[in-house]
């Protein structure tokens, strides 16, 4: 299955990339699509945290935040996008 | 140091009578100040006490009160903005606005901790406050020029160790421009519901302040353990620690697009090419135009944008932001996506002393009047006023700012502009303020917020509810919740309150909740401000503002969303979004219950009471 990964702000430089297409075989969450795209102990340390994603991350499916949906457990199809963010504030 | 009874405090509101010509120190009521704080609550509380909320906003018996806090003269995190309370000549409600930079802790520095602004002088003039001194001096020569130009010839001779801080109106507020704004350190500004024409019809031009007064600690070990906290976890936080220093406020644009909340064309839709919202992102900016970034007054975040962009005539010009705010107001709103042309905007408003936020939402009113035929090209004197154009937006700030042609009907507001053309629907407002960049049908929760914020539509004192759907941590709620949204709002709401009544940034709030500012308040006062009992001054500042309200001539029907939010859909998460009015009705309710209002939203009498709101109240 395939999906594709958007990353935002300083997600950007860390990933090396604004987007990544990633192929998950037989995988499915997005805790398996995130860590397959920390293939380095940087950006694992900048994701993962305690057995969970550091506190400061926001992670979306499809423009949902994966917190309204089953967290890392959340259940991917082939063609969703993920998107990455840090959390930011406006005015 | 004064022997006022509780530290912090100068225990000194200096009244100025524009009138009569005078200015006299007044003792301030210790009971008042552990009631109401300081900042806004304290300029709230005061304003109430000075001014009928049924007077002329534009005449001399309306009131500008500025409130320092207990903690503006420590080195607290952030600790030294200001708040001005008045009523507003935009909505006809309380005008109550904030701001950065480092006037707000120079005035501390003064000797005093309110100042009240009275009356109206004949010709132009500036208040000059020091220790020894109160001066009200004629402004003659600086009446005209912009808000930079004032502050750079009144802070001559500042330098460091002895600064010398100006807060002014531009051309804008002399000229009565109902969301004209007050400056100071040249681009902070107090930006929303109008005060720089109060200043104006006052003929007041500009305050500026020196001093070195100090304020007692009275428990430096609690005041020093909250503050290890509060430093603590800033650095913990990425957002505060470095996030929104390498990309400011701007940074946020991208990720609100992909959660279908930016608005686009007067709030017509959120819909956007990806690759426009690019354009005006922070990202963008920090790549494009950014020299630095910069701070505030003892503030560790660092998110002001110093920028440079090249002016129409070639020459560079620089200047402070765009800010989030401003980029979506006069980019998006406006179907214009050209970052060097907002920020050129930017800067004009800066300099004309324009609130860039109600200046956007009433160019894309005017748009959309345009687009419908009811504002011509004989009203503009030819100026084309399509949506995304960009000629206009820049142009049209000198315009309104002087009152000139079509400037001088824009002058006055969305809402009041709209109505002229027969179609006040149109405006995108609350009680007349312009609505922020996040729409509410993205969030019921913000919608909610402008709803019932008590300055009109706004995301700071309305609560800030947009990221609590994904960054709530404990408060975090579903942002479709008509359930869980008044209570959450309310939370919000009092929040804000109290970072308004402490002088301190929102910023600090997504690093750490109350408790660290709970115990350096208990601190540096040295008396008990306990959680409950920062939560109980928070509820009774919101309640004397609903009632000031109210005796303003609002009502329940006013605490309502334009129409377009219930009838126009967005698509969020996959299903249509709007907020019905039986969806407004239902929340509005549960927020006065929440509050303690009735069903009309007017404060109990067993709430004024318990909240012991004397005065004002009946």
């Amino acid at each position: 299955m395939r999906i594709k990964a958007r990353f935002f702000a300083n997600f950007r430089d860390l990933f090396g990339a604004r987007e990544r297409e990633i192929d998950l075989g037989a995988r499915r969450t997005v805790g398996d699509a995130l860590d397959l795209l920390c293939d380095t102990v940087e950006r694992r340390a900048e994701i993962f945290a305690a057995g969970g994603l550091r506190p400061h991350l926001v992670v979306m499916v499809n423009g949902v935040h994966i917190n309204s949906l089953q967290g890392l457990d959340t259940g991917l199809s082939d063609g969703d996008t993920l998107a990455v963010f840090p959390f930011l504030v406006g005015g | 140091m004064s022997d006022f009874p509780v530290a912090g405090y100068h225990g000194r509101v200096l009244e100025i009578d524009l009138t009569a010509g005078t200015a006299r120190p007044r003792p301030l009521v210790p009971e008042t100040a552990l009631d109401y704080l300081g900042g806004r609550g304290l300029a709230t509380r005061i304003l109430c006490d000075t001014i009928d909320p049924a007077c002329d906003p534009l005449g001399p018996d309306n009131a500008a009160v500025i409130a320092a806090s207990p903690l503006v003269g420590t080195n607290a995190p952030t600790a030294g903005r200001g708040h001005m309370a008045f009523k507003s000549p935009l909505t006809g409600l309380i005008g109550t606005s904030n701001s950065g930079g480092t006037w707000g802790a120079a005035f501390k520095a003064t000797g005093y901790d309110v100042l009240v602004i009275k009356g109206a002088s004949r010709s132009p003039v500036m208040i000059d406050i020091a220790p020894d001194h109160v001066e009200i001096l004629p402004a003659d020569h600086v009446w005209g020029k912009t808000t930079h130009e004032t502050n750079d010839i009144l802070a001559a001779g500042s330098e460091p160790g002895h600064p010398i801080r100006v807060l002014c109106i531009g051309p804008a507020g002399e000229n009565l421009v109902r969301l004209a704004a007050v400056a100071n350190d040249r681009d902070r500004v107090y930006g929303r519901c109008g005060p720089g024409a109060v200043w104006g019809s006052k003929k007041l031009k500009a305050v500026r302040v020196r001093g070195k007064e100090k304020i007692a600690i009275a428990d430096k070990e609690k005041y020093q353990s909250g503050l290890d906290q509060a430093l603590y976890l800033m650095k913990q936080a990425p957002i505060t620690k470095r996030l929104m220093r390498e990309l400011g406020t701007a940074g946020l644009i991208e990720l609100i697009n992909v959660i279908s909340m930016l608005p686009h064309r007067n709030f017509r839709d959120c819909l956007h090419r990806e690759e426009d919202v690019e354009r005006i992102s922070g990202e963008t900016l920090a790549r494009t135009l950014l020299d630095k970034a910069g701070s505030c007054y003892l503030c560790p975040i660092g998110c002001q944008r110093h920028t440079r962009v090249a002016g129409r005539d070639g020459k560079e010009e620089t200047g402070e932001g765009p800010e989030y705010e401003t980029t979506i107001l006069m980019g998006p709103v406006c179907d214009i996506y050209d970052l060097p042309a907002i920020t050129r905007a930017n800067y004009r408003c800066n300099e004309y002393g324009i609130d860039t936020m109600s200046y956007g939402g009433t160019i894309a009113c005017a748009m959309e009047l345009f687009e419908s035929g009811l504002l011509t090209t004989k009203d503009t004197g030819g100026l084309d006023l399509s949506f995304g154009s960009v000629a206009a937006l820049e142009a049209l700030v000198p315009l309104m700012a002087r009152r000139q042609g079509i400037g001088g009907r824009l002058a006055e507001g969305s809402y009041r502009l709209a109505a002229s053309c027969g179609r006040p629907e149109l405006s995108m407002t609350v009680k007349k303020l312009e609505i922020p960049g996040y729409d509410p049908r993205a969030s019921y929760t913000q919608a909610l917020g402008y709803m019932t914020s008590p300055t009109g539509a706004c995301h700071l004192r309305g609560g800030y509810a947009v990221s609590l759907a994904f960054f709530g941590g404990t408060k975090e709620i579903p942002r479709f919740s008509l359930l869980q949204s008044p209570i959450a709002i309310r939370n919000m709401q009092n929040t804000g309150i109290l970072q308004d009544s402490l002088g301190v940034c929102r910023f600090t709030g997504f690093a750490f909740a109350s408790d660290p500012w709970a115990r350096m308040v208990s601190g540096v006062t040295g008396r008990d401000f306990s959680m409950a009992r920062l939560e109980e001054i928070e509820n009774r500042i919101a309640t004397l503002e609903r009632v000031f309200n109210l005796e303003a001539g609002a009502t329940a029907e006013d605490d309502l969303l334009p129409a377009r939010f219930a009838e126009l859909p967005i698509v969020a998460e996959g299903r249509e979004r709007r907020v019905t009015a039986e969806d407004q009705e239902r929340m509005k309710r549960d927020y006065y219950r929440v509050r303690g209002w009735d069903e009309r939203g007017r404060p109990t009498p067993e709430t004024l009471r318990s909240l012991r709101i004397e005065g004002r109240g009946r």
